[in-house]
């Protein structure tokens, strides 16, 4: 990749970057009511944990941060696919979508950049969750960040794949949200967000352990809550490799063909 | 050399019904798009594509810009085939679509032109005196810091236009350009046509304007029901009537219609 290259993706990414905080900055209700569903969320959560008592210890942790990990990283996994499959649908029923495909800026570039914007802010969004479970509600860790960060970073791929999926299904068959439908449901459920999988009955949690987001999941548990380091934490920092390894390239090889495919059906636009 | 060449080129949009269809009346099938079309167009020379509705003047248009691919057939621009190569293709051209609002609404028109341009690979240094240019050349000097979700269906339009300007591409795809814009916004956009042609860029507009036909074409590429019917110089001095009289003696439009009127006139 030459230097004239990174500049330009750079560039372009920064492009991205600004047209989505501008957007979310001028909808000025959404910040607001965004900060009003953290807060709402987090007591219910600290209250939950409050009834269920201090006897409940997950994987050894109190519950209300097992809660608070738990769900704060599914969240960003969901919320980031369902911000990115928004952008395509709405560039699809407003036609952008057609005009983008028709720039300089290759469509699997351009789907990288504007999903990175995607998770950049629900990042943002997690941190402001995490750090409120902290700084209000008293949430007990013991982070090490250098292991969050690795955690962060590996499941980005997987999460980055997890969006491309869903906007090659939009793309391919307008029906992205089954994808995230499927996700908000049966991942929940299987992922380790509210209990731990070994709960599970023991063929469900085989499974769970079939599912990148667990694996998600429990690595920023253990980094935030234990505070592991990474050579303690390898054999899940390698699982999430070898799940962003497999799936990034599957999807974007999936979102190539459908893309190719709307080209030949002139179905680019359709919703 | 010629920039484009479209060869023999079939398009089928194929139509496939919804799973439980007998719930309603959706129709199967498919539509021909264009049946084997061949025109090529060398370096500043402006086609003007006149059709009725549904003749295939967009299709064209798409299948330039890569937005659509051909189902036979092949098209080149510059030299490069749309389905192999369409990166280098998408280098060179630039299209401004009917779609009106095909922009990011919270964002104003400098910010959606800056946003495109840089996905455009325009280089920062060039980009701010390029889109100043387009704003000026498009009217819409007054209008940059708004944001597009208030502006009008011409303003839409106008902004179309710069945005397909601002990468300064060799060749212009314009479609319907000057449906919604005024006169005096009309007259100067002609001129803007005339110019880029002098600057060796290659023009495709589709209209159903006759005045604006004679206006800025060199040549004329008339479509019907996905045939290129004509393909033929425009003389100096032709006028926008003599064009019309020229359209509905090649296409039978007028035929048609008064067929349409006498069978319904003659029903019970």
């Amino acid at each position: 990749m030459t230097s004239t290259t990174i500049t330009s993706t750079l560039d372009k990414l920064h492009a991205i970057l600004r047209r989505d905080l501008l957007t979310a900055v001028r909808h000025r209700s959404g910040f607001v009511m965004t900060l009003v569903g953290v807060f709402t969320e987090l007591a219910a959560f600290y209250f939950l944990s409050r009834a269920i008592g201090p006897g409940f210890r997950p994987g050894g942790v109190e519950y209300f941060p097992f809660l608070l990990v738990g769900t704060g990283v599914y969240t960003f996994f969901v919320m980031s696919a369902q911000a990115f499959l928004s952008s395509v649908q709405e560039a699809q029923q407003t036609g952008t979508l057609e005009v983008l495909m028709t720039t300089s800026t290759a469509p699997a570039e351009l789907v990288i950049l504007s999903s990175i914007s995607a998770f950049a802010g629900n990042l943002v969004n997690l941190l402001v969750y995490l750090f409120a479970g902290v700084a209000v509600f008293r949430a007990s860790i013991h982070a090490n960040f250098l292991s969050c960060l690795a955690v962060l970073v590996f499941s980005l791929a997987i999460a980055l794949a997890l969006g491309i999926a869903a906007a090659t299904l939009q793309v391919a068959f307008q029906k992205g949200s089954a994808l995230l439908w499927l996700l908000g449901s049966g991942l929940w459920f299987l992922s380790g967000t509210m209990f731990p999988v070994q709960s599970l009955p023991r063929p469900l949690e085989l499974l769970a352990r079939a599912v990148p987001l667990t694996y998600a999941i429990d690595g920023m548990r253990n980094a935030l809550l234990e505070g592991q380091s990474i050579r303690q934490m390898a054999p899940t920092l390698a699982a999430l490799a070898g799940f962003g390894l497999f799936l990034l390239p599957l999807a974007l090889a999936g979102l190539s063909l459908s893309l190719r495919r709307a080209r030949r059906d002139g179905t680019l636009s359709f919703y | 050399m010629d920039r484009i060449v479209f060869e023999s080129v079939r398009k089928i949009f194929r139509h496939r019904p919804a799973l439980f269809n007998w719930l309603g009346k959706e129709r199967g099938g498919e539509t021909i798009a264009l049946k084997d079309v061949s025109f090529s167009a060398s370096r500043a020379e402006v086609l003007v594509l006149l059709g009725p509705n549904g003749s295939g003047k967009t299709t064209i248009l798409k299948l330039i810009s890569t937005m659509l691919l051909p189902d036979a057939g092949s098209v080149r621009v510059g030299g490069f085939d749309t389905q192999r190569d369409a990166g280098e293709v998408r280098t060179q051209v630039g299209i401004a679509v009917a779609s009106e609002r095909s922009f990011f609404p919270r964002l104003s028109a400098r910010e959606n032109l800056e946003f495109f341009a840089s996905l455009d690979e325009v280089s920062r240094s060039e980009r701010a005196q390029r889109i100043e240019k387009v704003l000026a050349d498009t009217g819409l000097e007054e209008q940059a810091n708004t944001l597009v979700m208030k502006f009008s269906s011409g303003m839409y339009q106008r902004l179309g236009i710069a945005r397909a300007l601002v990468k300064r591409p060799g060749v212009l795809l314009l479609d319907e350009p000057t449906r919604s814009l005024d006169a005096a916004t009309t007259a100067h956009f002609w001129t803007t046509i005339r110019a880029l042609a002098q600057q060796q860029t290659t023009v495709l507009l589709a209209t159903h304007n006759f005045a604006e036909a004679v206006a800025v074409a060199n040549r004329l590429l008339l479509m019907h029901r996905g045939e290129l019917l004509t393909d033929r110089h425009v003389s100096d001095g032709e006028s926008a009537d003599a064009l019309r009289s020229f359209y509905f003696r090649m296409t039978g439009e007028i035929d048609e219609a008064l067929d349409a009127i006498h069978r319904a006139g003659a029903a019970p």
